[in-house]
Formats: C-alpha cells, structure tokens, sequence
C-alpha cells in the first residue's frame, strides 16, 4: 500500500501568540510543531505499512521550515488552495490512501482532505478511529457524537482525516532522526502547481483575544425556588444540562 | 505515594558511536559545535589526505526546540563573538545596543540614583537580546555547518570505562559517552507500549554545556571529587517576567540595575529591567541563594519590587507576556573545578564560567566552547583522548581572556557574605587592588549552609516580613505563583516519574517541616512542592510532587538545607517554553 500523509506545522500550543499588527494573524516569532492530528495519521501510515507493506510519503506546504511544497507563496493559503496545490504536487504518483489529520490546530477548517478527496474523485472518510483491510478495500471506523461509532466500507483509493489517539504516538529515536536526512526530498515550486490555484476564497478578517467577563448573580427565595430558578437557568441559559 | 524516576533493569539498549557529544544546545555548546566545525572545515581544506568527518558530532538539547531553555536578561558581551562569526551583528537576532544606564539604590518608597554608573556595570557596546531567540539563530548555524542537533534528547547518565591498572580514581576511570533519557516510562516507572530505552552515544570526547547545576556535571564533580580544592559553588536565582508596556515608556537598549529594596541588607540581590524592541521590558530579580530566612521567595521577591514606584510606573498599563526562572553561578574564579580529564570537558555556566560582578556568562560561555572546540579539535586530530590531551583545555582557559576577566574579580561574591553594607565596602577595595582586596583568596561556604532554622528568626518575618510565604498577586501589576507560571508555557508528559528525586522523604516530613518550614515550597518558583494535610504524616503534612510544573531551574538541587533532591532530566521535550525570553 502506498499511503500520502499531508502534515503541516502549527505554533507549539503553549507558544505565546502575539496579534500581527493588521490583527488578521499572529506573529510568527514562535516555535512551531507537528499538528497534532497529523502525528497520529503520520504513526497510523507507518502501522499501516508495517502491517501490509508499502510506503508512506510525507507532503507539506509552507516557507523554508517545511519540506515538501516549498515556497513562501505557500503560507496563509485556504483550504481549497492547499488542496489544489496537493493534487497538482502528486498528479504524476499513484497512491492507494492520503491521511490527514482531521484538522489543524491553528486555522482548524477540517477541510483540506475533504476537498483533496473532491478534486481527484476519491471517496473519503472523517474522523477515523480505526482502519482495517478487506476484501474490496478497507473498512473504517468512524467517531461520532456521544460515544457512537460508524463503520464503513470504503473503496481504494480513498482519503482519510484522521482522530487524535487513533494509535498511540512513538518517540523518534536517534538513530531514526539521523537517518531522517538522507531520505529522498522533492521540492515543489510555487510554479509547477500555481495554474492549478487561484486566488484565496476565505479570508481572515480579523483576530482578537476575547475579553474575560464575569457576571455574578443572586438567586432569591426559598431553597426549594432558588434551586428551581438555578435549574432553568443551568438548562435554559447556560445550556449545560 | 512518591515514584521517582531511575532506569528500568535488564534492558537492551540501542548504541550509536559518536566522536564528539555535547550536552547541551545553549550558548556554550552551540558555540563549541559550531567552533569545532569551523576548525574541521579549514582543516579539511588544507589537507585532502587526512579528512575529518563531522558527520559523528552531536548536540543533545532536552528541550522541545532549540534554545527553548534558554533565559538570561540578557545583555551579550560581543566579545567571543565577533570571535567565533566576525561581523554577527549583521544578521544575528540583536534588539538593541545598549543606549542609556541607571543604577538605583531602592527604599520602600523612594529612589537614589548613583551619579556615576559604576564601572563595572557600564554596559555600552553591549547589546540586549533574548537568548532564547540568540541561541535558535545561533543553532541554527550550527545545524547548517552539518553538525546533527538532537532536540528532545537529555543525558541523563554518563558512561565509564575502567583501566584498573591506573593509580587514581581520576586516571583510571574514562568518561565513555552519555546515556540518554528513556522515553515512555509511567508514573510507576513502569514501560508503557511506546517504551523507547535512552541509548548509549559512546564518544571520545564528551562536552558537559548543561548550564547551571548540570545533572551530569554535577555526577562527574562527584565521582570524581572535582570541587575539593575549589571554593563551593555559590548561586542566585534569576526570576524573570516580560512584559509589553505602552509606548514611549522605556527606550530600546535602556539599562536600569537596581539594589536595595525589597531585600534588606542580609539578602543578595537586585533587579535588572533592559528595554527591549516593540515596547516589550525585560525585568527580572536576581536573589542570591544565600539568605538566611528559609521562608523568603525569589518570586515574590520580584513581585515586591513590581510595587516600587520606579518598576510600577514603568508597568502600569502594559501586560505580563512571558515568565520563567533559572538559576546562575556566581562563586567565581575560585568555584570552578577542573574543567577536563579523561574523555570529558566541562563548558560554560556548568563550570561556573560566569563574571557576576558585571552579571554576564553568556559571553564567557561562548568563549569557553570555542577554547572546548579547539582542544576537542587537536585531540581528534591527534586521536588522544586522554586527560593528557584534553587537559590542555585547562590551559587555554588559564592562558584566555576568561582568566584575565575572572580573574579581577575573584574574591568579588565573598565580599557580600557578610551583609551589603560590607560587601560594598570590600567590593571598594577590592577595584583598587585587582580584586584581591586584603587576600588573595576568601573563602566562602555554600548558600544552603546559611539557612537558618525557624527557632532563631522572627516569627513574623522581621524586615524580611514583606518577602515570606508566598506572593498574593493583584493580577495586573504583580501575580501569585501559578499565574506567572502558566506564562512560562511549561509542559511535561504527565506519565512519567517524578524527575525531581527526594532521597530521604522522611527528612521532609519530621526534620525539615519542623525546622526550616519545608522552604522548598518558598524557593521553587513553580509550584513543584507541595506540603499536603496529611493526618497519618508525623507533622500533619506530608510532602507532594508536581514535577509538570517543573520549569528546570534547578533551584531545588541547589538550595535544599539537606541537600537530599536531585534534580534529574524529566523526558526530553518537557519543560518551560522561553520564546521571545
């Protein structure tokens, strides 16, 4: 099986985030690391390969600290155009299943694999806890609310967003980092893929830090109405019960 | 029930030969690896015959990123590196040189400037910087010259071979390499499914660049019995908060020392506030780890001189963006050990290689890891490893502009055992005769030593009453501990043993709660120890760890009265995150 994982870098999550001086994104003189989702559909890639043989392949967009599609003209795209800019990156490569992460942990569209699986007329899974070979392809579970789980069959190639503790995460080891550098890279230029993007649809209008409030309230009456007032408001206002 | 962190029996572990391993990515190493590259590149050019090969040298840094454990004021003395990468200032990340000075004596309320600056803190031709982005600029070079940086990774063991033929402990035993941590052990200190043991990195040449109270350094000092004709190594803790203020508020490159207030003239200490770029302030207070009130806290201590018209005028209105604490050796010349033998050197602010009358190590530091380098290079070279070799390390250190700069000022932290007012005295005499003052040589004992027990201090504190327990913290202008502690983005795996290693927790529950008051829970700034209501504990108490809060200070191994923790590295990657510090 030969698996793509579309990983991406985000601020380290205890980063100090600053607002940019037009407020529409921070700055940038934080640390980065892997996004979280990515990890675990990067680890469940090489499960995958270890079970069934393969190869993964790595992809992502972004300035010189990234890999992979390499160009400045690659930071702040949406999620359509990173799609694009993919598809376009690996036209010419035959791959049996792309892993996302479900979703970043800065921008957080949750959109990327979707509309990848859209542009090269794959069928695609969300929120995968779980993947299993068969007969015709593969068989997914897939997280829903409260507890629920889906099971589906789906047929190969396909693309696949990815849950956060799917596997547990293993730690790199010396010997691996090492060897990590003299894996093949390709390098992507902003030219090879730009006819198939265009200009950003979304946009970030602008950023803020939400402001702290408090409101501190007195119920009154007897115990039995206080409790009855706190009931209707826990229910109805706050929404928590 | 306590867990602490040991390695796990019968496991096989991974080995990796290595040339040349330093632990430690901050200036000192970062400095050495990159000297050491240097040198094996004009080597390589001139001679086509005999190539050395960098491909076996490595950095081990713990945290996360490089220069992500990396706090100091600071100030960079350029000197060292207009020496390792002439014309730096070009392209490395410099806020500002340093424009205007003050020195203040602080009371309560009122302030008395020095009319003159005195010299020694005379900081033009210095720049401000963060360290923090200095050293990811700076291991960024070094990871283009070719050299591998292991980020993540701690050593956590050094390894020994024995020739059993040698007459001394020292000449027999040969450091081999370092073990690093083991990765995926539970809090029982049990494997988990994603166990990774540490490996063995089996060098030739092993370089200790693990900043202050280095755990490895300070298992080597031992085994060795390094400090024996060494004066003990005395420290300060640095608590460090920044802060974005109003425009207008303090100029970049503006340099304000303070002493006095919120100390009393038995503590140690000062407050420095450097004016950085984008109206963002870095102030932190330095208190030497020497007093006497085992209830005072360096945090609050910093908190305190927040309230100080000077600082609160500054602060008013602006925003506490980033907070962390370290600590800084300050025994000088005469605290520092051998600094090489077999198999090993010893950099940096792990050998004490720091100036503290002028409050500056970086420099020092850098310059210490190219003098590392350039012996690590001619023993390469030579394929001698010995403490022959090796120890002409020594030499170069003796025969550098680090002796001629440490070496005035000797004597210059002794001086203050006794009180400010005759440390001030002593420090006189001691810039009119070189730093001698009236010997060559004082003594000093180590700051722990001078604790005193609860029974022989004031109940309420005394004139220390405003820097005992811990700080409240209005939330704006001063904060308790944990708020500032969220500031310094510590993050450990959760799983994991307690890092922080109490030898004897019954000390703490009979002796130490009863005598001293438990002052790890006062000298900690991150909230780390705990004393717990405890019924079934002898004194109502028994001692708690939470060692994710830990941001790595070493403070704890440092200032105990009994000296029973040590503080060993945690899984490489935990600790504070200091971007922008």
């Amino acid at each position: 099986m030969k698996i793509l994982v579309c990983i991406k870098q985000v601020p380290q999550k205890d980063a100090p985030l600053k607002l940019n001086e037009s407020g529409t994104w921070i700055r940038e003189d934080v640390s980065y690391e892997v996004n979280e989702p990515d990890a675990y559909a990067l680890k469940e890639a090489l499960r995958q390969k270890e079970k069934h043989g393969g190869e993964v392949v790595a992809i992502t967009a972004g300035p010189a600290r990234a890999q992979h599609v390499e160009d400045p003209g690659f930071v702040g795209l949406d999620a359509f155009n990173t799609a694009r800019a993919f598809a376009a990156a690996i036209k010419d490569e035959k791959f049996d299943l792309i892993f996302t992460g479900l979703q970043s942990d800065d921008y957080g569209f949750a959109q990327t694999g979707v509309i990848l699986a859209e542009l090269l007329g794959w069928p695609h899974a969300t929120i995968i806890m779980q993947i299993e070979k068969s007969d015709g392809g593969i068989k997914v579970k897939r997280e829903l609310e409260a507890g629920y789980f889906q099971f589906v069959e789906v047929p190969l190639p396909a693309v696949l967003t990815i849950q956060s503790g799917i596997n547990k995460l293993r730690y790199a080891t010396l010997i691996g980092i090492k060897q990590a550098k003299n894996k093949p890279l390709r390098k992507v230029t902003l030219a090879e893929v730009q006819a198939a993007m265009s200009a950003n649809l979304q946009k970030i209008e602008r950023m803020y830090i939400p402001h702290k409030t408090k409101k501190t309230e007195y119920l009154e009456g007897s115990a039995s109405e206080i409790a009855k007032k706190l009931v209707d408001k826990l229910r109805n206002e706050i929404r928590v019960l | 029930m306590l867990t602490f962190r040991k390695q796990p029996e019968d496991i096989q572990r991974p080995q990796m030969p290595a040339d040349v391993v330093i632990v430690g990515g901050g200036p000192a190493g970062m400095a050495c690896a990159l000297r050491l590259s240097q040198l094996i590149d004009e080597h390589n050019a001139k001679n086509s015959d005999s190539q050395l090969s960098k491909e076996n040298i490595y950095v081990l840094e713990k945290a996360r990123e490089i220069g992500q454990h990396c706090l100091s004021g600071a100030l960079l003395d350029p000197r060292s590196m207009r020496e390792l990468l002439p014309g730096f200032e070009k392209e490395a990340p410099i806020d500002a040189p340093v424009s205007k000075e003050a020195v203040y004596f602080l009371t309560e309320k009122s302030k008395l400037k020095f009319p003159i600056t005195p010299p020694p803190l005379r900081d033009h031709g210095n720049y401000v910087i963060s360290l923090n982005r200095f050293v990811k600029w700076l291991g960024g070079k070094v990871e283009e010259a070719g050299v591998t940086v292991f980020t993540g990774f701690a050593g956590s063991e050094l390894l020994y071979s024995e020739d059993s033929g040698a007459p001394s402990v020292a000449a027999r035993l040969r450091v081999t390499g370092v073990r690093t941590d083991d990765k995926g052990l539970d809090k029982h200190n049990q494997p988990k499914s994603n166990f990774e043991p540490g490996y063995e990195l089996q060098a030739k040449i092993t370089i200790l660049a693990e900043g202050t109270r280095g755990s490895l350094t300070k298992q080597l000092i031992k085994k060795f019995d390094l400090m024996k004709d060494c004066n003990p190594q005395t420290y300060g803790q640095g608590v460090k908060e920044l802060w974005e203020v109003p425009s207008g508020r303090i100029a970049p490159g503006e340099v304000i020392y303070t002493m006095g207030w919120p100390l009393t003239s038995r503590e140690y200490g000062g407050a420095w506030i450097y004016g950085s770029n984008n109206n963002v302030v870095s102030l932190g207070f330095v208190t030497g780890l020497d007093y006497p009130d085992p209830r005072l806290d360096p945090q609050h201590a910093l908190q305190e001189i927040k309230k100080h018209p000077l600082v609160a005028q500054l602060l008013d209105g602006g925003k506490m963006i980033r907070y962390g604490a370290k600590s800084l050796p300050y025994g000088g010349w005469w605290a520092i050990p051998p600094l090489a033998g077999n198999g090993w050197m010893i950099i940096g602010d792990s050998a004490g290689i720091l100036n503290s009358q002028r409050l500056k190590g970086i420099h020092l530091a850098i310059k210490s890891g190219m003098l590392a380098a350039e012996t690590a290079f001619e023993s390469l070279k030579n394929d001698d490893f010995s403490a022959a070799s090796l120890g002409s390390f020594q030499k170069r250190v003796e025969n550098s502009w680090i002796k001629e700069e440490l070496w005035k000022v000797r004597n210059f932290h002794q001086a203050f055992e006794h009180g400010f007012w005759r440390g001030m005295l002593h420090a006189g005499v001691q810039q009119f005769t070189g730093g001698r003052g009236l010997r060559n040589r004082y003594p000093a004992i180590p700051g722990y030593a001078r604790m005193k027990k609860l029974s022989e201090l004031p109940r309420d504190g005394g004139p220390e009453a405003h820097l005992i327990g811990p700080a409240k913290g209005d939330g704006k202008l001063t904060f308790d501990k944990l708020t500032d502690l969220y500031h310094s983005g510590t993050k450990h795996e959760e799983d994991q043993p307690a890092h922080l290693i109490i030898h004897d927790t019954n000390i703490c529950e009979s002796r130490c709660i009863r005598e001293y008051g438990s002052p790890c829970q006062n000298f900690c700034p991150a909230n780390v120890y705990e004393m717990l209501d405890d019924p079934a504990a002898p004194n109502g108490k028994r001692i708690s760890l939470n060692p994710s809060n830990c941001v790595h200070c070493k403070a704890c191994d440092i200032h105990d009265p009994y000296q029973i923790i040590t503080w060993v590295p945690p899984e490489g990657g935990g600790g504070p995150n200091y971007d922008g510090m």
